[in-house]
C-alpha cells in the first residue's frame, strides 16, 4: 500500500516535470528557430534566401549554400563604418555616462546638501517618462543648439540618465560608514574618497551601469534617425533599417546579414553578464 | 586650509551638476519646448512661417480624423497589449522559477530577444510573416493551412504589431516579476504547501497578491514604452494598412518630420503626455510605501 502511494507520487512527479520540460523547450524553440533562420540566411543568397522556406524545411534554420555574399555587398556599403561609429558611441557614453552618474548616485546616497528630496525626484521622474515620448521637441532644442548631425548631438542628451543615477545611489547607499569615516578623518577630501575608495570597490554596480548604457546606444534607434542623417554618422541600426526599407529593391541576403551582425554584438555582451545586467534595470523596478 | 574647506562646501554641487544639468537641459527644458511649440504652427517650415495660433494645435488633435483616430487606436491597441504582456510575462516567471535541472540554461536563452533591437526584432519578423514567401506562412501552408496576410490586411496588422513586440516584452518584464517570486519567503510557500494548496492555488492566493506593487509597477511602465512604440510601425506597416496600425508615436513622426509641422506634432507629444503623467502619478500613490 505504502509502495503504492510513492509510485504514484513518483508518477504525478515525472508527469509534472514532463510537461515543464516540454512548455520550457517550446519557448526556447519560439526564440531560437526565428534568430537562427535570420543567421542560416544572411549565408545564402539571393536566389536561394526562399528555398527552404516554401516549401518548408528544417534546413530553412541551417545555411544551406553558404555565401558571404551579402556580408560583401553591406560592407561595400559602409556597414564597417555603422558598426565602428555604433562602437565609438557606445564606449563614449559608458565612460561619460558613468562618470555623471556614479559622481549624481554617490552624492545621494552619501552627501547632505539642500533640496535633496526635490532633485532625486527630479531623476526618478525622469525615467518615468520614456525619452522617446518627447523626440520631437528634444530634436527641435538639439537643432537649435546647432548639434544637427554632430557627435555631440548623439551623445550628449543620453550622457544623463536616471536609472544609472538611482543604480548607483543604491550601490553606494550599501556601502559601510566605516570605511568613508576613517580616510574622511584623515583629511581626505569626498572626491579623493570617491575615487580611492568607493569606486575600486564599485566593480558590480559599474559593470551593471556600462552593460546597459553601452546596449541602450547600440539598439538605438528612433534618435540617430532623427538627429544624424549624415552618412558618416550612421549608426548600426540606422544602416540596418536603410537596408532594409529605404533601398526599394528587395535585398533580402544584405537585411539577414546586417539584422545578424546588429544583434550578435548585444547578444554577446547580455549573456556573460547577465547577472549584472538584470541586477541593474531590477533596481529601478523594486526598490524606492 | 580655509580653501579647502571652500571646496568641501561646493562638493556636492560639484558631484551633482553634471547630472542635474542635462537632466533639465535634456530631459525637462524638451517637455516645456513641446508645449510651447504646440503653440505654434509650421515652426520647421524656412519660410519663416512660425506664427502663434493659440490652442489650434490642440483643437486639431481632437477634430482631425487621422490625428484623433491614431489616439483611438493607441488606446486600443494598448488595453490589448499592455495587459497581455504582464499576463504571459507573469506565467513565464512562474515558469523559469522552478528548481529544475538546466533552469539556468533556459533562462539564458529566455534574455536574448531582450538584447535584440525593437528595430531588428521588427524587420526579421516583418519578413517571417510576410504573406508570400515568409517562414511563418511557409510553415502554415506546408502544414496544409490557408495563406495568412499577417501585416498586411487591416484585420490581423495590428494584432501581428503586438505579436512581434511581445516577444522582446514578455521576456524582458517577466525579469521583474522573476526577481519578486525570488523575494517570496520560502516560509510562506511551505505552510500552503502543509495546508495542501495546489500550485495554481498558491499562484493565485498567495503569490499574485504579494506581486501585486510589481504587478502595478510593470503595467504602468509597460503602457508607457508602448505609448512610444515607433521602430516597427516606421519599419513595417507606415500605419498601415487602412491605418489600422496608425499608432500615436508615428502620427507624431509624420506630422512634425515628414510634413514639417512642428506644431501639431508637439501638440500631440503633450496630450499624450498629459496622460503618461497621469499614469505615472497614479503609480506614485499607489505604490507609496506605507508606514
Amino acid at each position: 500500500m505504502n509502495r503504492d502511494h510513492t509510485t504514484l507520487l513518483r508518477l504525478r512527479k515525472a508527469r509534472r516535470y514532463i510537461l515543464l520540460y516540454a512548455l520550457l523547450i517550446a519557448i526556447a524553440i519560439a526564440i531560437i528557430l526565428p534568430i537562427s533562420w535570420i543567421v542560416a540566411s544572411s549565408f545564402t543568397t539571393r536566389e536561394t534566401v526562399w528555398k527552404n522556406v516554401l516549401p518548408f524545411s528544417w534546413r530553412a534554420f541551417f545555411p544551406a549554400d553558404f555565401t558571404l555574399d551579402g556580408y560583401q555587398a553591406i560592407f561595400e556599403k559602409d556597414f564597417g563604418r555603422a558598426l565602428l561609429n555604433t562602437f565609438f558611441l557606445g564606449a563614449v557614453t559608458v565612460v561619460f555616462g558613468i562618470a555623471v552618474g556614479a559622481m549624481s548616485g554617490f552624492a545621494f546616497a552619501r552627501l547632505k546638501f539642500r533640496a535633496k528630496n526635490f532633485l532625486f525626484a527630479l531623476v526618478i521622474f525622469s525615467f518615468m517618462i520614456p525619452g522617446d515620448l518627447t523626440i520631437i521637441p528634444s530634436f527641435v532644442l538639439v537643432r537649435d543648439l546647432g548639434w544637427l548631425s554632430t557627435w555631440q548631438g548623439l551623445i550628449v542628451p543620453g550622457l544623463a540618465n536616471g536609472i544609472i543615477i538611482f543604480l548607483f545611489r543604491q550601490f553606494f547607499a550599501e556601502i559601510p560608514q566605516d570605511l568613508i569615516d576613517a580616510p574622511r578623518v584623515d583629511g581626505a577630501t569626498w572626491l579623493q574618497v570617491f575615487t580611492r575608495i568607493i569606486l575600486p570597490i564599485s566593480k558590480p554596480a559599474l559593470i551593471s551601469a556600462g552593460v546597459i548604457l553601452f546596449l541602450g546606444q547600440w539598439n538605438n534607434f528612433f534618435w540617430p534617425l532623427l538627429v544624424a542623417p549624415d552618412p558618416e554618422l550612421r549608426v548600426v541600426q540606422v544602416a540596418v533599417s536603410i537596408i532594409g526599407i529605404e533601398q526599394q529593391v528587395n535585398l533580402w541576403e544584405q537585411m539577414f546579414a546586417s539584422s545578424t551582425l546588429a544583434m550578435l554584438v548585444p547578444v554577446l555582451l547580455i549573456l556573460p553578464f547577465q547577472r549584472y545586467y538584470v541586477g541593474g534595470i531590477l533596481g529601478s523596478g523594486l526598490k524606492g | 586650509m580655509l580653501n579647502k574647506l571652500r571646496l568641501e562646501r561646493w562638493t556636492p554641487a560639484l558631484f551633482l551638476a553634471p547630472a542635474i544639468v542635462l537632466l533639465i537641459v535634456f530631459r525637462y527644458i524638451p517637455i516645456v519646448l513641446g508645449f510651447e511649440e504646440a503653440l505654434y504652427t509650421n515652426s520647421l517650415s524656412l519660410a519663416g512661417a512660425r506664427k502663434f495660433v493659440g490652442l489650434n494645435n490642440f483643437i486639431a488633435v481632437f477634430e482631425d480624423p487621422v490625428v484623433w483616430g491614431s489616439f483611438k487606436t493607441t488606446m486600443v491597441f494598448s488595453l490589448v497589449v499592455n495587459p497581455l504582456q504582464v499576463g504571459l510575462a507573469l506565467l513565464l516567471a512562474e515558469l523559469i522559477n522552478q528548481r529544475v535541472p538546466g533552469i539556468a540554461v533556459f533562462r539564458a536563452i529566455y534574455l536574448v530577444p531582450v538584447a535584440i533591437s525593437m528595430n531588428v526584432t521588427a524587420i526579421a519578423w516583418g519578413l517571417a510573416l510576410d504573406p508570400n514567401y515568409g517562414l511563418i506562412n511557409g510553415i502554415i501552408r506546408t502544414l496544409g493551412l490557408p495563406r495568412q496576410p499577417f501585416l498586411q490586411h487591416p484585420s490581423q496588422a495590428l494584432w501581428s504589431i503586438i505579436g512581434i513586440i511581445s516577444w522582446i516584452g514578455v521576456p524582458y518584464w517577466s525579469l521583474f516579476f522573476l526577481a519578486g517570486l525570488q523575494g517570496i519567503s520560502s516560509d510562506v510557500l511551505e505552510s500552503a504547501h502543509v495546508d495542501g494548496a495546489g500550485s495554481l492555488r498558491t499562484f493565485i492566493s498567495i503569490k499574485l497578491p504579494l506581486l501585486r506593487r510589481i504587478i502595478a509597477f510593470v503595467l504602468v511602465s509597460d503602457t508607457v514604452v508602448n505609448f512610444t512604440l515607433f521602430a516597427p510601425i516606421y519599419l513595417i506597416t507606415r500605419g498601415g494598412p487602412q491605418l489600422s496600425t496608425h499608432l500615436v508615436m508615428y502620427e507624431a513622426y509624420r506630422r512634425g518630420l515628414v510634413y514639417g509641422d512642428i506644431g501639431i506634432a508637439s501638440a500631440i507629444i503633450s496630450v499624450l503626455l498629459i496622460v503618461v503623467v497621469a499614469f505615472v502619478a497614479v503609480e506614485f500613490i499607489v505604490l507609496r510605501p506605507r508606514h
